[in-house]
């Protein structure tokens, strides 16, 4: 028998405890947390690296958080580099994204040390998004902010808690900024929790298999994956291919991709300047989302890791949109980034028609409503993504009404739970039957959500892209449907946003939420009889559309 | 006056009905104990029932008790046979079946399929009317609509009807209502409401639990009345009982009507068992284990409570969403790994267990039955845990080429020994069961160290003290009769029903009054339905739990109340134990303000469970059922010389040492070097865990 430190079953035996044990921190952070943007949408993302910052393991969660807490811990490292600045029991915070924070300062990643002896093994890390870190706006999140000093409070790679004591005065800062105190304490000890159940898990693991073991385990799962992306590397189309897209705003957006049997090349050096409004990204950022259509085209089911990704060489140009520099406001990075990934997926599309489909709605449709509860007096705010249509693919019809690329295992508000806690009424939740998406297989339907407001002075911000643009579509079929909000006044005015901050709510209005069908893919008329009148009888699609789009005669 | 009172369970399972009878002499409180087993008579399930009572020489007449579980309700669901349903709901939200909760688990996956509605868009219709989160009427129903609505059903060939409204859970008075109207206008049709099977909130959850509830109501109630009939055309006096999910039996008539409660009744009656087992061997902290030929489940039971939950999903896993189902179901994780579970090596050479399945046909390799794929069952014959001379109680004749072939397949894709690929299959699959049994335990804060592992079905033997030594349990428990172990549990249930009611309410003085009338109005509900099927309410027991969080959560912690009425002075109490349970389950705790989400109250009733008489040690020694000795590759501890013995030979009060094995015709019980067992008064054989695990 061999020894068990060089024993592939027990390298596979930790791998496997490596995945569950980044499972249960995310099991513990969805049930503790206070903000329904976490235990709900679940936007989150738990993660387990190796002593020296790499990816080894990410949990569930979504999946544009998965490459990013190796990120935070290689600037936690840097930042602390002298003896004794990371000791047992300590933990860690960033939301910065120019230091290792990624995304936006509403995002606060907690990564905490695991020790054996005198030796880091591991780190375990949690990024999630918490609803009020300060700034100029409720939520954080302003369209207005100019610099990223208006967007919250800036956390650069910090440490909370020393020797396992929190740092009082750290913690008192962290909730003196935020207009929800109580709720922002709640979040962050919800995250510490859970590095804090993992590192236990982790000690226990290499206690009882040894610390070389251990980190050979690591080493070898990280080989693993990037054995199966060469693998599936090979596999792709090989050459460049290029394409220049307009955005809702105005700005073209270039990307070159070149892919040969050993790297994923993305050149994104060629686009514009920052913006002096928040819809910039980090360089860091822009990787995750090279990195997530990457993961989809070579190995869409095992999970990820720091291996997975060694192929992919990202080119960006600093002080560009997508390596923005300080102080270059971040608030509604999330969108650039999802530009940057369809703007990928559709370079790639026809080239790849097994593996990708037409455009999906590709908007987080991040939609902020505030005010007060009319039945509590308590402030509410939502903070949500919405769901949308997805674009067919060669195969079939596009699914209605799931989140976007950028969510994974995310879930929307009950309209009963939302009454509830939210003090408003939803009055409907419904698929969106605007027409758009016609195809052979036509792309899925979106959502059409009224939200009716019970109260006076309440807010609403939202950001929406594609909202011009809508998703596209392949091979003749028909383009999907805008994403935007249309505004019903009480007092009869209608008016339709894509972007708006702080818009004050009154009584009675009603905010009616519109998300885009995805894309069709070929010509409706050739679509299966069989399938118009099932989506004739389903109410899916009007007589006219039947008649004039899809040439159906009963 | 009878002499004894006789006790049947009958189960039916997809290949095979099963029954386990026993018959207690009312003189000295002995029961003799009977099993039989015959082949399922699908669709005519009910011969079964009757050609198994034959088989083990019962006369129906003579029985005194009868409890039946079936999985008519799964197979319906997953196999699709239920029938066509209309849903009819709040106006503005007839899509909820379809949108969902949008999730995406498989996420990177863009070819994601969404699973589909059970029912179509055009069969989902509206109605106006609505009801507030609090209880009380927006605007009024409207009625008018519904005659159209149930003529075109009726054009569309459904069969039953689901109804579900926003808010119902806080006001049942317009689903009701409409129920009421449907019942007049069209009397034969199926009918069921939401707030008849849960009064919790999440109306998409509440929306498809009762239209998978609709779905197979017709084809469960056919099923429930054509076994009463049978049973009654051979003389059986009574009237069945039937298992629930929720651990408890309930009546035909009430099952008959609302029979999604059945959908995990299988595993609930095993975990039943091993609660009820562990009150009568002093062992109120049990994880409990059972391994089956496709799955392993298991489920954690403190102070002799199993717990139960109404967060159930049908078919949701890594790559797919699933159907929520929000009826009360034990706490279990469930995993692919049972002993037909499949081996295989995938394109990097690593080596992986399920959760593919032989099944039952080809079965695994050495069934003989054409099989060429190695299953962990064939591991163990391999390393002669299972005695290959004795295969299936010598039922099968051990094809052990065709084990060989099939290991040495996974051997030389992994370049190592056919030894080595089989220790490996058998470390992969304790290694995904002992991560299931973290789940149930360390993920929810329990210390495995603290609780005895309970292992029945017909792996669970096999396994369980590799697993416990792996867990550091204080002991591992193999029940007597461990492959007939769920029907036991079934004899030992009691009638019970649990009311989940969502209620919100701050904990703060003034709120008490409140709380306690949501726990009177269960408490009355249920006296009344117990009161209407003939159990009268001086029997009837109740335990209340709150489910509490801090503010603004939503995750809730449930907290046993102890009885008698809530009053603000008690209060404190309540908020300090919620406190220390969520400090055990998360670490931590917090200063900020606890409210109450809901009720969740248990009615219970015994209807005749079993009591068990515990025999006198035997002065024999465990060499009477010394069969002889053999090689056994334990795997981590190597290969040793182990004492086999004959299972139906061992006696109350008998002793053994690892290395060893225990053979009866149902189960293969492997004792490891450095571990003890013993046999107690009631046959169950406890083997005690010493000197730690060696690496």
């Amino acid at each position: 028998m061999t020894t068990a430190s060089d024993d592939p079953i027990t390298l596979e035996i930790i791998q496997n405890s490596l995945q569950a044990t980044a499972d249960e921190m995310f099991a513990v952070m969805k049930k503790t947390a206070m903000s329904s943007i976490i235990y709900e949408v679940l936007d989150m993302g738990t993660g387990i690296t190796d002593g020296e910052g790499a990816l080894a393991t990410s949990g569930a969660g979504i999946p544009a958080f998965v490459g990013m807490l190796d990120k935070a811990v290689k600037v936690i490292l840097q930042r602390h580099g002298q003896p004794g600045d990371i000791e047992p029991g300590d933990v860690f915070a960033t939301n910065d994204p120019y230091y290792g924070g990624v995304t936006h300062l509403n995002d606060i990643i907690v990564a905490m040390p695991v020790f054996v002896g005198d030796r880091i093994i591991a780190w375990t890390a949690n990024i999630a998004h918490n609803s009020d870190v300060g700034g100029m706006a409720p939520g954080s999140l302003s369209g207005n902010a100019t610099e990223i000093f208006q967007e919250g409070l800036r956390l650069p790679a910090i440490k909370i808690i020393s020797r396992g004591e929190p740092i009082r005065s750290v913690m008192d800062i962290l909730k003196v900024n935020s207009r929800m105190p109580d709720v922002l304490e709640g979040d962050v000890w919800a995250a510490i929790a859970s590095v804090r159940t993992g590192a236990k898990r982790l000690v226990e693991l290499a206690d009882k298999y040894g610390v070389e073991t251990f980190a050979r385990a690591m080493a070898s799962f990280m080989d693993f994956g990037e054995q199966v992306s060469l693998r599936e590397l090979k596999t792709l189309p090989k050459g460049s291919f290029a394409f220049s897209e307009e955005q809702d705003d105005g700005r073209i957006f270039n990307v070159k991709i070149t892919i040969d049997d050993t790297a994923f090349t993305v050149d994104l050096r060629d686009n514009p300047d920052q913006s002096r409004n928040p819809v910039n990204s980090s360089r860091d950022g822009v990787m995750i989302c090279a990195q997530m259509i990457f993961k989809s085209l070579t190995d869409p089911y095992s999970a990820a890791n720091e291996g997975s990704f060694r192929p992919i060489r990202l080119l960006t140009r600093p002080g560009s949109v997508f390596e923005a520099i300080e102080p270059a406001p971040h608030g509604f990075y999330y969108e650039v980034e999802l530009r940057v990934y369809d703007l990928m997926w559709r370079c790639l599309a026809p080239h790849m028609p097994d593996r990708l489909a037409a455009g999906h709605f590709a908007s987080v449709c991040g939609t902020f409503i505030g005010g007060i509860h009319p039945d509590t007096g308590r402030q509410y705010t939502i903070i949500e993504p919405q769901l949308g249509g997805w674009g067919a693919s060669r195969t079939g019809d596009g699914n209605s009404a799931i989140f976007c690329g950028f969510h994974g295992d995310t879930f929307n508000c009950p309209a009963e739970i939302n009454e509830a806690r939210n003090g408003l009424y939803v009055d409907r939740m419904e698929l969106n039957m605007e027409p758009g998406g016609e195809g052979k297989f036509r792309g899925g339907r979106g959502i059409v959500m009224d939200y009716r407001v019970r109260a006076d002075n309440g807010f609403l911000t939202v950001g929406y892209t594609r909202s011009k643009f809508p998703a596209w579509s392949l091979d003749g079929g028909h383009e999907g449907s805008p994403n935007y909000v249309r505004y019903l006044g009480k007092d009869g005015t209608s008016e339709h946003y894509a972007f708006v901050t702080g818009l004050t709510t009154h009584t009675d209005d009603i905010i009616r939420v519109i998300t885009g069908n995805g894309g069709g893919i070929g010509d409706p008329k050739e679509r299966d009889r069989a399938l118009v009148a099932e989506d004739l009888k389903n109410g899916m699609i009007t007589p006219e559309t039947a008649r004039d789009v899809y040439g159906y005669v009963r | 006056m009878a002499a004894s009172t006789i006790r049947v369970a009958t189960d039916v399972g997809g290949t095979f009905t099963d029954l386990v009878c026993f018959e207690t002499d009312l003189v000295t409180g002995e029961s003799r104990l009977t099993t039989a087993k015959v082949d399922t008579t699908p669709p005519d399930f009910e011969l079964g029932v009757l050609n198994v009572l034959a088989k083990g020489g019962i006369d129906p007449k003579a029985v005194d008790f009868l409890v039946h579980g079936t999985t008519v309700v799964i197979n319906a669901l997953t196999e699709r046979k239920g029938v066509k349903v209309g849903l009819i709901t709040t106006e503005g939200f007839r899509d909820s079946l379809e949108i969902a909760r949008g999730n995406r688990p498989d996420f990177f996956n863009l070819h994601y399929q969404k699973p589909k509605p059970f029912v179509p868009r055009y069969l989902r219709r509206e109605l106006p009317g609505r009801i507030t989160y609090r209880g009380a009427e927006l605007r009024p129903l409207e009625l008018g609509g519904l005659p159209a609505i149930l003529d075109d059903f009726r054009a569309e060939g459904v069969a039953a009807i689901a109804v579900c409204f926003l808010h119902s859970y806080a006001d049942t008075s317009h689903e009701k209502a409409a129920v009421e109207e449907i019942q007049r206008l069209w009397p034969d049709v199926s009918v069921v409401a939401s707030h008849q099977i849960t009064r919790e909130w999440r109306e998409y959850e509440r929306a498809s639990t009762t239209v998978l509830s609709a779905y197979v109501q017709p084809t469960a109630e056919r099923y429930l009345s054509r076994l009463a009939a049978g049973l009654s055309a051979k003389g059986f006096r009574h009237s069945p009982y039937i298992m629930q999910s929720n651990c408890g039996v309930d009546s035909l008539e009430s099952v008959s009507r609302i029979p999604i409660t059945m959908v995990e009744s299988g595993p609930a009656s095993g975990f039943w068992g091993a609660a009820e087992l562990g009150k009568l061997i002093g062992e109120p902290r049990v994880l409990a284990l059972d391994i089956g030929g496709t799955t392993a489940k298991c489920s954690l039971i403190e102070n002799g409570e199993v717990k139960i939950k109404t967060d159930y999903w049908i078919e949701r896993d890594r790559t797919s969403s699933g159907y929520p189902i929000m009826v009360p179901v034990v706490d279990l994780v469930e995993i692919g790994n049972g002993g037909g579970s499949i081996a295989w090596v995938d394109d990097f050479g690593k080596l992986h267990v399920g959760p593919k399945s032989a099944g039952a046909m080809p079965g695994p390799a050495a069934y003989g039955r054409g099989g060429t794929e190695a299953t962990t069952t064939d591991a163990n014959l391999w390393l002669g845990r299972i005695n290959k001379d004795y295969f299936c109680g010598g039922e099968i004749v051990a094809d052990m080429e065709a084990a060989e072939a099939a290991l040495s397949r996974v051997a030389n894709k992994l370049g190592v020994s056919i030894d080595e690929a089989a220790r490996g299959i058998i470390r992969i699959a304790n290694n995904n069961m002992v991560n299931a049994l973290k789940l149930v335990s360390l993920n929810r804060g329990y210390d495995p160290r603290d609780f005895t592992l309970v292992v029945f079905g017909g792996g669970g033997p096999m396994h369980g003290v590799a697993l416990g030594k792996e867990l550091g349990v204080k002991k591992v428990v193999v029940p007597a009769g461990a492959s007939v172990f769920s029907a036991w549990g079934m004899m030992m249930s009691d009638l019970r029903r649990d009311y989940f009611v969502t209620r919100l309410a701050d904990l703060r003085s003034g709120a008490a009054a409140g709380i306690e009338a949501v726990f009177a109005d269960a408490e009355d509900q249920a006296r009344a339905q117990f009161g209407a099927e003939g159990v009268d309410g001086s029997r009837l027991s109740f335990k209340r739990y709150g489910k509490f969080r801090y503010q603004n959560q939503e995750h809730t912690t449930e907290v046993l109340i102890e009885s008698g009425t809530i009053t603000d002075a008690r209060l404190g109490d309540i908020e300090a134990t919620f406190h220390d349970t969520y400090e055990r389950e998360y670490t931590y705790r917090l200063g900020a303000p606890v409210e109450m989400v809901g009720i969740h109250l248990v009615a219970s009733a015994e209807v005749g469970k079993l009591t068990m008489k515990e025999r006198a040690p035997s002065t024999a020694s465990s060499e009477v059922a010394l069969k002889g000795h053999r090689d056994v590759d334990y795997a981590l501890e190597g290969v040793d010389r182990a004492a086999i013995y004959d299972g139906t030979r061992l006696e109350p009060g008998m002793a053994f040492s690892g290395p060893a094995v225990i053979e009866d015709p149902g189960t293969t019980i492997v004792v490891h070097p450095g571990s003890r067992g013993a046999v107690d008064g009631y046959g169950n054989i406890h083997i005690e865990l010493i000197g730690g695990d060696r690496k």
